[in-house]
Parts: structure tokens; C-alpha cells; sequence
């Protein structure tokens, strides 16, 4: 394996997709043979999500999906399958999103005529047991009713956006439903709905790693099995266009800190070729995770806020956990967003300082100000020919870590089906290459905007009325250093601080909901 | 990643180690005869010492034009000894971005950013590591940027203080879960002396006085960053010879240290210890903590731990059937032990629908280790665990990121990456004899404590 220049390392990689990975689109079976790998990855997408769900019944895609993966077949109950794939470690799954269900089954080569009885079992002859239904119900209810609120504040913020940007539409609800809606599904619901959006017309086929084309034909056969289409594709709902910043604040009792989401819809997604340009930026404002970008510098960097900040042009599965955007979640419905992990309250700094003992409103406002204005100023000044060049160099090295794995290049390749697109990566590189300054400051100044957002705030009850008038009136909100921080920050940060303080936020409303009331 | 997402050996191999060489270097590499025959691992793990004591390690792995670049300093919250700063390691690995005579922080950010890898760091009780993944031909840069910032990190004690900061917000986005509330709380009443009494991130009295302990973080750097503490991993699209050439060229000159921690040392636990957070905000909780051993490759006991937690816990048992299954009085269930340095934790933990049946659900694990002791496991089973562990460590290791990352666990354990070898080894030799033999000796109440969630005002399970 001999060392390779920068040049030679990309055109390598852009040959190991298309030449070593031959991705095969035939009408619904995408192929990544991969003769060297010692395990065989099976991808079955059905293009439905939980904007299938019926209204009243929202979370039954979930449900479904779940009884699925995590019953039994006609001949083997779910803990006899278990039993059976524990010495092969086999491992297979299913991932809900809102316009598509993935189930990803994973096997080493010793197994595969072993193992596919129970892959086909599964999808073909679920058993749809009473017993299982009732047990992942359960679980089901217990995540709408309480884990979505109690895990992580930065999640449930991240989530609260979506219900907000979607109110009213069919992307509106969390793939695993309401309270109500989950407590309304039956098992007969799950099976009629297997029936229809579970269905030949809607699947994707992908496999990628060491299997043969016999076997490909045989799973191809087998899965024709599947009822045809009953029922029409439903449209993906689209975001509403907010009226100036509308804002919600959501109290939470014990809470440790302010966790903010803003977001705006975004007209745009990896089908258009535009949408590097908007990489590009996207990458220079707030690359998810990156010390580099600008958001990141800014609020955690220079001013010690939070442990960070980023923006996002497309949905980001669990960004907490991951370091790379994960394959198996694409959008036809899109929107920009910012994300501020949890800053301080006044409650928590009022403890820790005594100079702070008189402060209000914590870091909420002003971080929310800064993350804005810097979108502003990119909307305004554009980016720098030095920063383009820098970030996309970047971009086309980055991006080519996003598939690694057998199972991450073949989700990537079933995304890029769904975009219409055969190996969006690939493409999107040499995309970047034509890209210019000119296109990108374009495409910037077409897509982004600082005037009309949505924004929502989960932090302490002791945070939300102050927060809330000082968010509505403008209120100018000085940034609360300690005084050991203050006294080392240079003149340019403490003008710069000024500027934000004061910076307009086109604020039309501010409504405080109470945590046990959202997502209903 | 989980540690002990590993594998099972089939047969033992014996580990080829070179001669030492004139200037006290010392290099050593699993054949591949080795590899393919005897161990877990099927690449060879190159070895090489460098006279400072640096250790580099080199697996070449079939990633065209990827590597990834790792770096273990086996540094972590077990050494923060001292009363008043704990979280430190964890801190230190914030400030290791905060840049060099050589390169500002601005200038480290763009260099990093030019090479386009995937990095980043992370601190766990016994270790700190720094990791890249990228464009193999931007190598040399990874080695340059790495050892200036180790050997040469140079910061205000504004921009120590101005790091706290971001050290508060991890623990305040961490706080939100009650899950992450009761192991910090476990952890300080399980352990007393031992310094495997606080998590990570410190506590937060401590986090909140760290921007005053400026002389303290130059003391620490000058103890721990030093290249005897340090181990390199390379794996990927990379020759052992490339990788040294490096390593001697950016790392030669790291001066050694001498500073050693002294760890103290847990009493014996003589009573069960309990602990509750009233929270009825998420599903009721329950862990059952018992005392355990350390790490140990060349002893049976933790592989015998290990092959246990999936006797009693896998989705295989009869208790996940039994509680998980058949009466749905758990949403989950499961055990392990945790691989550290020094004696720590095997954990069994349970997520249950109702708090009135915490006390069952203990029960009914007590009466399966009871089953146990009574009844054993028929060989079958005891294969099947083998086989899982086998091939679930042969389907993990797909990418370059995920081979390092295992290597790093075995490093931070034991300084010597063929440890993961030998583990594996240890797997196929576990008996039913050695699996009664860790049930007895660990699985009793005077080394347990319970740590439970629910609405209620104590935990109530005994």
C-alpha cells in the first residue's frame, strides 16, 4: 500500500465508489459488492414513514415497524430467533424516519443461508404476536409519555422545532406518535397497515458486502412477495413559513440549563446541485462538532458559553451521539436550523458568582443573539475567497469519511436513490470542484435569511418569564461574564459583545408552554 | 464504543517479540502466521518502543488512502488524586486544542481543518485519547500537529479560564439526564477512597473552581503529558515503517518524565450501600452494582465475568425471557463489567414499567444467579457465548476508526495492544468451573450497591 498525494487520494476514493464498490441500480435493488468484506449487509427501505401514520393513529409506522424487527415469523417465535442468531451475532433492526423504513440485517458470511430464512420470515410472515405487540407498545407509551422529555434537553429542544416548523401537516408528530394517538393503535391497525405502505411498489432493495448473484436473484424473488400497492404515496408536509422569530419557551421543572433550537424552511435538498453551494456555507458557519467553524468560535471558543454550536441544512440523526451525519434518513421536506447546546441560567450563575447575584436572564438571549447575527452577517458579507477555498478543500476530504463502513457506503447509496441521485458523495464532489465563491455567496444570499425563524427554548421554570420578556421586548442583554473571565477578555471581544447585546431580533411572539403539554 | 465489543480468540498464540536494539528501542510484530492461526486480530500489530519510551503501533488495513491516527495517554479521572480537582484529565483534554508557540489556536484550527480528517478526543476514567480519521497522504501533518500540541501545549491562564466555561456546559448538557445523575451518585457511594468515586467530568464544585487552578493544570501537563504515559496507533492504508520514520522524526524528542500515581486503595466493602433520585419524570430504574475485579488478560476472572454477564443478562437468558418477554415487568435488562486499571464495577441494570416491582425484578436476578450456582450452563450455550463473542469482534472491525478504537481499549488497560489478543484467548479457555468460581466470589451482598430512580421517596428495594 504504497502513500498517495492529495490529488491521487481523492481520485482513488471517487474510483473506489464507482469502480470497487459497483453500485448497481437496477428499478428498486441498489448493489455494493464488496468480495474482500466478511459479512453480508441487507438494507429494505420502504418509502413510507410516519408520514404514512393516519390521523388519530400517529406512531403507527413506528409501531409497525417495530412488531416487525421485534416479533417472530410463522415458525419461529422472537425468542427463538434470538436464540438462533446469538452464536452467528447476527443483528438486525429497523429505523422509523419521517418519509421512509429502513430494516438493516447484518450476518457474516459463515451464516447467510442460515440467517435468510429468519430475514424473510420476518418481513414476509411476520407473526404479529399479541403478546409482543402489547410488550413493545408499552415501551412506545412510555417514550411519548415521559423518555422524549426526560433524556436529554437538547434532543427534546431539537424536536420541539420540528413540531413547531411542521404544526398542522403530516411531519408535525414524532415518528413514535402522541400520547393519545399510541394509546388508540390496536394490533389490527398494525397488520391492515403492513398490508398497505409495506408493499412491493414502495421498496428499495440495497446488500452490499461478500454474497453472490444467486442470492441477490433469490431475496429479489422472495421480496415480490410483498402485496402490492394498496395505497397512495401521501405528500410530505412542508414547513410553514414563520412571522418573524416565533418563539416557544418550554418549562421544565430541575432543569440545568437553556437548550436552544432555531430553524426556517429551506427549499432545497441534495437533489438540487445547489444544495453544495449551501455545504459549503453551511460548513464554514457551524460544521456539526468542528472547533472551526464560525458558531463554534464565536459563542464557545472566545466566550466559554456551552459546549457548542452548530448549523445544519438537513435533518441530523441524534447529533449528541454522532460525529458524522448518518445515512438512512433523507427528507424531501427541508429547513435550515441553528443548534445552541445548553447554556447557563441565571438561577445556576446567581450560585456560582456572587457579582452575578443581581442578573435576571441567563446566557439564553444573548447566545440566541449571536448565533443569529452571524448567520446575518454571512447573509450580508458573504464568505471570503480564503474561507471558500479553505472549507471546501475541507468538505471534499470530510465527506468522504461519511461512508466507511459496508453498511454506511450502502445506506449512502440508497439515499442518494431516494434524491434521485446515484452516489450523491461522488457527485457531490465533483460538484464542489466546479463550485465558485460567486456560487456559493448566491446560493446564500437565495436560501438564508434572519428574519423570519422559528426558535425553541427548553430551560428551567425559574428562567421562562424573565426570558420571555426580555426576548419580546428586545431587551438589551448584556453577556454575563464572571468577573475573573472579564477581566482577561480583549477590547474586540467586549465591543463585539456590545454589538450583540443590543443586536434586533425581529421577535413577533413568545409563548411558554409547559413541558407535560408539548407534542399533543 | 464498548470495550467489550470484542471477540473470541480460538487458540492462544505466543507473542513474538523482537530483540531490543542498541539505543534501547525496542520493536516487536505478530507474524502473520500468528495472525491468521492464533488470534483474534487477523492484522498484524507492529510494535515499536521508542528510546523515550513512546510505544508506537502500526496496523496496516486495507483502507485506500484512509488512516486513522490515535493517540492513548493512559491518563484519566483514576489520577486525579489530589482533593479538589477532580475532572481534570477531562479538562486537560479540552485545553490540548488551545494551541502552541508554533501554532495559535486559530492556526492549529486551520492546519486541522486542512487536512480534512475526523477528530477529536475523549477522557474516561483510566485514559485520554486524541484521534484523527482522514486522508492518509496528509499523515506527516497529523504526526506534526499531534506531537507539538503534546510536547509543546502553550496557554494563557485566560484561555484556561475561558475553557472551564465549555468544561460547565458538557456538565450542564449532561446533567439533563436522570440516568447520568444517579451514576454520579452511585459512583461517589460505592467507592470511598478510590478515585473511581467520581465520573469524568468531575464534581461539579470542582468543575466550577477550575478556572483558579491554572498551576495545578501546568503541574498536570508536566506529569502526565510525557511520552512513557503515551502510546501511537496508526491504522489503515500505512506501512510499519512509514509509521516509525514519523513517530522517531515528530516524537523523538518529547523528554521522559517520572512522575507516578499513587492510587488509593478501596476497603473492603463490609454492607450493601443504596442510593435513590426521586424523579418520576422517566420509567423507574434499577442497578445492582457489585464490587469487581480489574482488568487482567492473563487471568481467567474478568474473561469469565464477561462470558457470565451474557449467561445471565444476553437477550438469550432466561431472566431477559422471563422479565423482559413473558411478563413485561422490564422495558430492558442488562450486566457487565467494566474493564479498568484498578478493581472496579460489574453492573446489572433494569428499566422497569412500575416502581412497585423494583423489589421483584431484584429477586428474580438474585434467584438467577441462585440458578446458577445451582444449575450451571450446559456446554451448548457456553459454545454459542464463544461463537458470539467470535464473530461479533469479526463483523465490528470494518474500518480503520473501529480497529484503533479496540486497540486503544487494550492499550489503556494494559500499555500492550496484543493484549486484545490475548484476551480472546482467555474467552475460549473459560470452563463452568470458572464461571462458578467469579459467581461466588463476586456476586455478594457485602460487595453491593443499589442504585435506584423512581417517583418515590426512597427506593425501597433490599
Amino acid at each position: 500500500m504504497k502513500r498517495l498525494t492529495n490529488l491521487t487520494y481523492l481520485s482513488v476514493l471517487i474510483l473506489a465508489v464507482s469502480l470497487f464498490s459497483k453500485p448497481i441500480l437496477a428499478s428498486n435493488i441498489i448493489e455494493l459488492s464488496m468480495p474482500s468484506s466478511n459479512k453480508v449487509i441487507i438494507k429494505l427501505m420502504f418509502k413510507n414513514g410516519s408520514i404514512s401514520d393516519p390521523e388519530g393513529k400517529e406512531g403507527l409506522t413506528y409501531a409497525t415497524a417495530q412488531l416487525v424487527a421485534g416479533g417472530g415469523t410463522d415458525v419461529l417465535s422472537f425468542s427463538d430467533i434470538q436464540d438462533k442468531i446469538y452464536p452467528m451475532a447476527s443483528n438486525y433492526g429497523v429505523s422509523v424516519d419521517k418519509e421512509v423504513t429502513i430494516f438493516t440485517f447484518a450476518v457474516h458470511q459463515d451464516f447467510l443461508d442460515e440467517f435468510y430464512p429468519i430475514v424473510k420470515g420476518l418481513i414476509l410472515n411476520p407473526a404479529f404476536d399479541e403478546k409482543d405487540f402489547k410488550r413493545l407498545m408499552d415501551g412506545q407509551q412510555n417514550f411519548v409519555d415521559q423518555v422524549v422529555r426526560a433524556s436529554s434537553d437538547e434532543e427534546y429542544s431539537k424536536k420541539a422545532l420540528e413540531d413547531l416548523l411542521f404544526r398542522g401537516t403530516n411531519y408535525q408528530h414524532l415518528k413514535q406518535g402522541k400520547s393519545d394517538s399510541v394509546k388508540s393503535i390496536t394490533l389490527d391497525d398494525i397488520k391492515s397497515h403492513y398490508s398497505k405502505v409495506f408493499t412491493t411498489g414502495r421498496l428499495t432493495i440495497g446488500i452490499a458486502g461478500n454474497y453472490s448473484a444467486g442470492f441477490v436473484k433469490q431475496l429479489k424473488h422472495d421480496m415480490q412477495s410483498l402485496p402490492s400497492n394498496r395505497m397512495l404515496e401521501v405528500a410530505a408536509g412542508k414547513a410553514r413559513e414563520p412571522n418573524g422569530l416565533q418563539i416557544e419557551i418550554i418549562s421544565k421543572k430541575n432543569a440545568f440549563g437553556s437548550a436552544i433550537f432555531t430553524g426556517f424552511p429551506l427549499d432545497i435538498t441534495r437533489s438540487s446541485d445547489d444544495f453544495v453551494a449551501l455545504m459549503v456555507a453551511n460548513s464554514w458557519l457551524g460544521e456539526h462538532r468542528k472547533s472551526y467553524s464560525r458558531l463554534y468560535q464565536k459563542l464557545r471558543e472566545q466566550r466559554s458559553m456551552n459546549y457548542g454550536d452548530y448549523s445544519y441544512i438537513e435533518w441530523y440523526e441524534n447529533g449528541g451521539r454522532n460525529m458524522l451525519p448518518l445515512a438512512g434518513v433523507p427528507r424531501s421536506s427541508n429547513y435550515m436550523s441553528l443548534w445552541i447546546r445548553p447554556v447557563q441560567i441565571a438561577k445556576q450563575l446567581k450560585q456560582q458568582y456572587e457579582e452575578l447575584k443581581d442578573i435576571q436572564v441567563g446566557h439564553a438571549h444573548f447566545a440566541l443573539r449571536m448565533a443569529v447575527r452571524e448567520l446575518d452577517l454571512m447573509v450580508k458579507k458573504g464568505m471570503s475567497q480564503k474561507d471558500f477555498e479553505a472549507t471546501r478543500s475541507f468538505l471534499r476530504s470530510y465527506t468522504k469519511l461519511y461512508a466507511q463502513t459496508p453498511s454506511d457506503r450502502l445506506g449512502y447509496l440508497m439515499d442518494s436513490n431516494f434524491y434521485g441521485r446515484q452516489n450523491f458523495l461522488a457527485e457531490a464532489d465533483i460538484l464542489m470542484e466546479k463550485l465558485t465563491l460567486e456560487d456559493v455567496n448566491n446560493a446564500i444570499k437565495k436560501y438564508f435569511q434572519v428574519e423570519n425563524m422559528f426558535v425553541t427554548i427548553v430551560t428551567d421554570e425559574s428562567e421562562v418569564d424573565a426570558l420571555r420578556k426580555s426576548l419580546l421586548n428586545n431587551t438589551k442583554s448584556p453577556m454575563s461574564y464572571s468577573n475573573s473571565l472579564k477581566k482577561g477578555l480583549p477590547e474586540s471581544i467586549l465591543k463585539e459583545d456590545n454589538d450583540v447585546a443590543s443586536y434586533h431580533l425581529n421577535v413577533k411572539t413568545v409563548k411558554i408552554i409547559q413541558s407535560e403539554d408539548t407534542f399533543k | 464504543m464498548n470495550v467489550k465489543i470484542i471477540s473470541a480468540a480460538i487458540l492462544s498464540g505466543a507473542i513474538a517479540l523482537a530483540g531490543c536494539s542498541s539505543t534501547g528501542e525496542q520493536q516487536s510484530t505478530s507474524s502473520s502466521n500468528d495472525v491468521k492461526e492464533n488470534k483474534i486480530l487477523p492484522y498484524s500489530i507492529h510494535q515499536k518502543r521508542l528510546a523515550n519510551g513512546l510505544n508506537v503501533v502500526t496496523v496496516p488495513f486495507d483502507s485506500p488512502g484512509t488512516a486513522a491516527f490515535y493517540t492513548v495517554f493512559r491518563v484519566g479521572a483514576r489520577d486525579e488524586v489530589e482533593e479538589g480537582v477532580t475532572g481534570f484529565a477531562h479538562f486537560f483534554e479540552h485545553m490540548m486544542f488551545r494551541g502552541t508557540d508554533k501554532y495559535s489556536k486559530s492556526e492549529y484550527s486551520a492546519v486541522l481543518k486542512s487536512t480534512g480528517a475526523s477528530a477529536n478526543a475523549n477522557t474516561s476514567q483510566d485514559r485520554t485519547v486524541y484521534h484523527m480519521t482522514g486522508n492518509v497522504a496528509k499523515l506527516e501533518t497529523m504526526f506534526e500537529i499531534e506531537s507539538d500540541r503534546f510536547m509543546n501545549l502553550k496557554y494563557s491562564e485566560h484561555d484556561f479560564k475561558t475553557e472551564a466555561g465549555a468544561v460547565k456546559g458538557e456538565y450542564t448538557k449532561n446533567s439533563a439526564s436522570p440516568y447520568q445523575q444517579i451514576r454520579v451518585k452511585m459512583q461517589s457511594t460505592a467507592f470511598t477512597k478510590h478515585t473511581y468515586q467520581h465520573t469524568t467530568m468531575g464534581f461539579l464544585k470542582d468543575i466550577i473552581d477550575m478556572p483558579n487552578q491554572y498551576e495545578y493544570s501546568l503541574e498536570f501537563k508536566d506529569r502526565f503529558y510525557r511520552p512513557e504515559y503515551a502510546t501511537v496507533i496508526v491504522v489503515g492504508d500505512v506501512t510499519a515503517k512509514q509509521v516509525n520514520e514519523l513517530a522517531q522524526k515528530y516524537f523523538g524528542n518529547w523528554e521522559k518524565g517520572s512522575f507516578k500515581s499513587v492510587v488509593s486503595v478501596e476497603p473492603t466493602q463490609t454492607e450493601t450501600r443504596y442510593v435513590h433520585l426521586k424523579n418520576g419524570g422517566i420509567p423507574p430504574y434499577m442497578s445492582l452494582n457489585y464490587k469487581g475485579p480489574a482488568f487482567d488478560d492473563r487471568k481467567i476472572e474478568m474473561p469469565a465475568l464477561d462470558v457470565l454477564s451474557a449467561v445471565l443478562f444476553s437477550r438469550t437468558s432466561p431472566l431477559f425471557k422471563k422479565l423482559v418477554l413473558d411478563e413485561r415487568k422490564a422495558r430492558f435488562i442488562g450486566g457487565g463489567a467494566g474493564d479498568s486499571r484498578d478493581p472496579n464495577l460489574f453492573g446489572i441494570q433494569a428499566s422497569l414499567y412500575k416502581a412497585e416491582d423494583m423489589q421483584y425484578v431484584k429477586d428474580e436476578i438474585d434467584g438467577a444467579i441462585a440458578e446458577f450456582k445451582t444449575n450451571g450452563v450446559d456446554k451448548q450455550k457456553l459454545d454459542n457465548i464463544k461463537s458470539n463473542l467470535k464473530y461479533r469482534f469479526a463483523m465490528g472491525i470494518d474500518n480503520p476508526s473501529s480497529i484503533a478504537n479496540s486497540l486503544a481499549s487494550y492499550v489503556q488497560l494494559t500499555g500492550d495492544p496484543e493484549a486484545i489478543n490475548r484476551l480472546y484467548a482467555q474467552y475460549s479457555r473459560v470452563t463452568e468451573d470458572d464461571l462458578q468460581m467469579v459467581i461466588e466470589k463476586y456476586f455478594v451482598p457485602t460487595g453491593l450497591t443499589i442504585a435506584t430512580i423512581s417517583g418515590n421517596e426512597n427506593g425501597g428495594v433490599k
